[in-house]
């Protein structure tokens, strides 16, 4: 059938406009994603920010009042940052473990957004040779 | 022993190495003999496969330390079961378990596979070579499970939160659909090398590509399972990579799955099929490379490893290899029809198609914009629920309006007024449904209605298609209801299986749509005595008990529930502390109500020092219809799955001759 072009090329192409088209839309409207930080790259980031440290010193406060105080250090490095926490508490958060929490830098403070508090599973499994 | 364990891997990988060198040699040059060999080698490299994974059973039964997988992933105190199903809680013993399955896939598809001619199975053995020898490389020279050292006292453990029964089934599930994938890929690559691109590679492994995919759909419904009731957060999915990991390939495969059927019926869309199939174990290979490389954070964290870039290069090897060779036989790849209409079932299909696909790209694209973003921007961002939420309901949604279309459309080209006749009910169905949706208040979350509304017409339209099949096949005469409506099954498995399956995923609609969309959560500080309450049931909290276990000990705050002053039962939300692993676990309380479908989840979020508790509870509707339809899932596949003499005798009888070539 010469001249004529196959309705197949016509549905791919259309569909691909449309997911584009969809993709755009949610770009435009949600904008990127959340920026994953150390502590020592905080600085200059208003917005929200996901933080990754190891927690250093005793966890203090109320989680579910006035907020979990501690503070998180560079996983491989020494700045630190106080961050303030309310919401649900992972199992496995402690001192030294590595968490990764979502929030804003307030006047030096780092504000979580409540329960984003995530912790990663501890290296004690994972030997190292 | 671990001798024996590393002799057994060295002499799997030479064989591994003779199938994929001898028998691309024999296909090449169409050496018959050569090419038996070459299959020959390839089944040995079973058995030997087999010989290793049995030596490594054997240590961890034994608790033999001087081997470093069973003193880095098994202690004397723990139970035996675990111990043995730490074969594959660690890295060496997964890949271990990895070529286990495969040799075994290969051996049973290239066993049973032989209608798909022999030309085409003489390029499928040194295919499935090459992926064997990959993995045998990783566990000869890379990652051996029998490196030794000197015996330990006792071993290291195992992480408690793999110290759980769903543990024993859940990786195996997965691994058994990834690895499956490997077979239609295999097919796909050996007919195009042969130059035959008819349907039958997609024939040959139409129910190898069925029982992998259906492996992995359930081991993904029972890991959900498993984080619902064990990790105790009150979900089920997270969109975390390495659950992603194993949904990117399942949708891939989901497309190919629908596709095969109209290259089968009407010999479109070959070129489609086969990158399908390329896609699907490319995303399985990027699955595995995702759980073990750690590139990407996850809160699995598996061990982070050297054999990550090994991964990456394969997956490269086999993308570029496999893209070059279907552009080399596009010629041959020429459909023998071309679509006639935009309203017909080849066209739902196709819409089907592309939508699954999209739906798995745009998951691939979250998983890897860290890595991207990093790349581009110097700085790693990440994506997270609203964006994977937002695609899953852009795609999604008319997903699941699709199915209940495409099985009522003719093949070829339906015209308006057959689809008015046939939608009439199906549609009346689910406007009312929705019109009754909106009175009973559920439009709080429009998403939740359309889901539901769109899950109404598919449940209708399956019955109607069930009920015409039934009642045609009673007009035959001979049978009763009953037995019209069974041999209507028996006699078209595949796609009265099919529509089990179809139903089984609007069940699962329904039930996330409930759960999420119309989830009530509540948290309270309650101090004895005092209550809360939640979607319409009361709480009281009655103070904590706690019990000294062998090695943890148990605290439980007691919680009375009430609905309307009835009582309802006591639950024990708590939390159990471990001595010898100093850590503690969250034991969440579930009441199931099975006449609604829906559960109360309970977790004792915070017990505080001065007796008081911080409570949260979860009323999740019809949260219980996820795990029902995994059973369904399971009864379709098996459906579709079962053995079919009538529909061999004709296969046969078309491909009578296939095999005399060469």
């Amino acid at each position: 059938m010469p001249g004529k072009r196959s309705p197949v090329r016509l549905i791919v192409a259309l569909s691909v406009a449309a997911v584009l088209a969809v993709f755009l839309l949610y770009t435009s409207i949600a904008g990127g994603g959340t920026p994953s930080v150390r502590p020592s790259q905080l600085a200059g980031h208003k917005g929200r920010v996901s933080l990754m440290g190891q927690v250093v010193g005793e966890p203090a406060g109320d989680a579910h009042g006035a907020g979990l105080r501690f503070r998180l250090r560079d996983v491989k490095g020494s700045a630190t940052i106080p961050v303030v926490y309310t919401g649900s508490v992972p199992d496995l958060f402690r001192k030294g473990r590595d968490v990764v929490v979502d929030g804003r830098l307030r006047n030096g403070v780092f504000m979580a957004v409540p329960n984003t508090l995530v912790t990663k599973c501890p290296s004690k499994y994972t030997p190292k040779r | 022993m671990p001798d024996l364990g590393r002799a057994a891997l060295v002499t799997s990988f030479l064989l591994l190495v003779y199938a994929l060198v001898a028998g691309s040699y024999a296909a090449w040059k169409g050496r018959r003999r050569l090419a038996e060999s070459a299959q020959n080698a390839l089944i040995a490299s079973f058995g030997a496969t087999a010989v290793a994974a049995a030596v490594l059973l054997g240590a961890l039964a034994r608790h033999d330390f001087s081997f470093q997988y069973v003193a880095d992933h098994t202690s004397r105190e723990l139970p035996l079961g675990y111990t043995l199903t730490a074969f594959w809680g660690g890295q060496e013993g997964s890949l271990l378990l990895w070529l286990l399955v495969l040799c075994g896939y290969s051996v049973a598809a290239v066993l049973t596979a032989r209608r798909a001619g022999r030309d085409i199975l003489a390029w499928v053995v040194p295919t499935l070579g090459l992926v064997g020898t990959f993995f045998a490389v990783l566990l000869v020279f890379v990652a051996s499970p029998f490196a030794t050292q000197a015996a330990t006292a006792d071993g290291a453990g195992l992480n408690p939160s793999l110290q759980n029964p769903y543990m024993a089934v859940h990786p195996p599930m997965l691994y058994l659909g990834y690895v499956g994938l490997t077979i239609p890929f295999a097919f796909a690559m050996g007919a195009l090398l042969a130059r035959r691109t008819d349907e039958r590679w997609i024939v040959a492994t139409r129910r190898w590509t069925l029982a992998a995919w259906a492996f992995l759909g359930f081991g993904q419904l029972l890991g959900a399972h498993w984080a619902y009731v064990e990790i105790g957060w009150g979900g089920y999915y997270a969109w975390d990579p390495v659950e992603n990991a194993a949904l990117m390939p399942w949708l891939a495969a989901t497309a190919f799955l629908h596709s095969v059927m109209i290259q089968e019926k009407r010999g479109m869309l070959k070129v489609w099929n086969v990158l399908l199939v390329v896609l699907a174990f490319c995303l399985s290979l990027f699955g595995t490379f995702l759980t073990r490389s750690g590139i990407i954070q996850s809160i699995h964290s598996f061990t982070q490893s050297s054999i990550g870039p090994w991964f990456l290069g394969f997956i490269c090897v086999i993308t570029a290899g496999s893209l070059a060779l279907v552009f080399a036989r596009l010629p041959l790849l020429r459909a023998k029809t071309r679509l006639e209409s935009l309203v017909s079932r080849e066209a739902t299909f196709l819409y089907n198609n592309l939508l699954l696909v999209a739906l798995s790209l745009t998951i691939l694209w979250g998983v890897v914009y860290p890595i991207l973003s990093e790349a581009v921007t110097g700085e790693a961002a990440s994506v997270s629920k609203p964006y994977y939420n937002f695609f899953l309901h852009s795609f999604g949604l008319p997903l699941l309006l699709l199915m209940g279309i495409g099985p009522l459309v003719a093949w070829r080209r339906a015209s308006l007024r057959a689809l008015g006749r046939t939608f009439l009910w199906p549609l009346t169905a689910a406007i009312a449904a929705g019109v009754a949706l909106l009175a009973a208040g559920a439009g709080s979350s429009r998403v939740g209605v359309i889901a539901y509304t769109f899950s109404v017409f598919v449940l209708a339209s399956i019955v109607l298609e069930f009920a015409r099949g039934t009642s045609a096949r009673k007009a035959l005469g001979g049978v009763g209801w009953a037995g019209a409506f069974s041999s209507l099954i028996a006699r078209n498995r595949r796609r009265y299986g099919g529509y089990v399956v179809h139903a089984a995923i609007v069940l699962l609609a329904i039930g996330v749509a409930g759960s999420s969309a119309y989830e009530t959560v509540r948290e309270a500080r309650l101090q004895k005595g005092e209550s809360m309450s939640v979607a319409g049931d009361r709480l009281v909290f009655r103070g904590y008990e706690t019990a000294l276990e062998s090695n943890h000990r148990a605290i439980r705050a007691l919680v009375d529930v009430y609905r309307g002053g009835e009582y309802l039962g006591r639950y024990k939300p708590g939390k159990n502390q471990y001595f010898a692993e100093d850590q503690v676990s969250n034991e969440v309380s579930i009441r199931h109500d099975w006449l609604t479908g829906g559960d109360l989840f309970l977790i004792a979020d915070q017990v505080n020092s001065d007796g008081s508790i911080d409570l949260k509870a979860l009323q999740k509707p019809l949260v219980n219809l996820i795990w029902l339809a995994g059973f369904v899932f399971l009864g379709g596949s098996l459906i579709a799955l079962w053995p079919d003499a009538r529909e061999e005798r004709r296969l046969a009888e078309r491909y009578a001759g296939a095999t005399v070539r060469i």
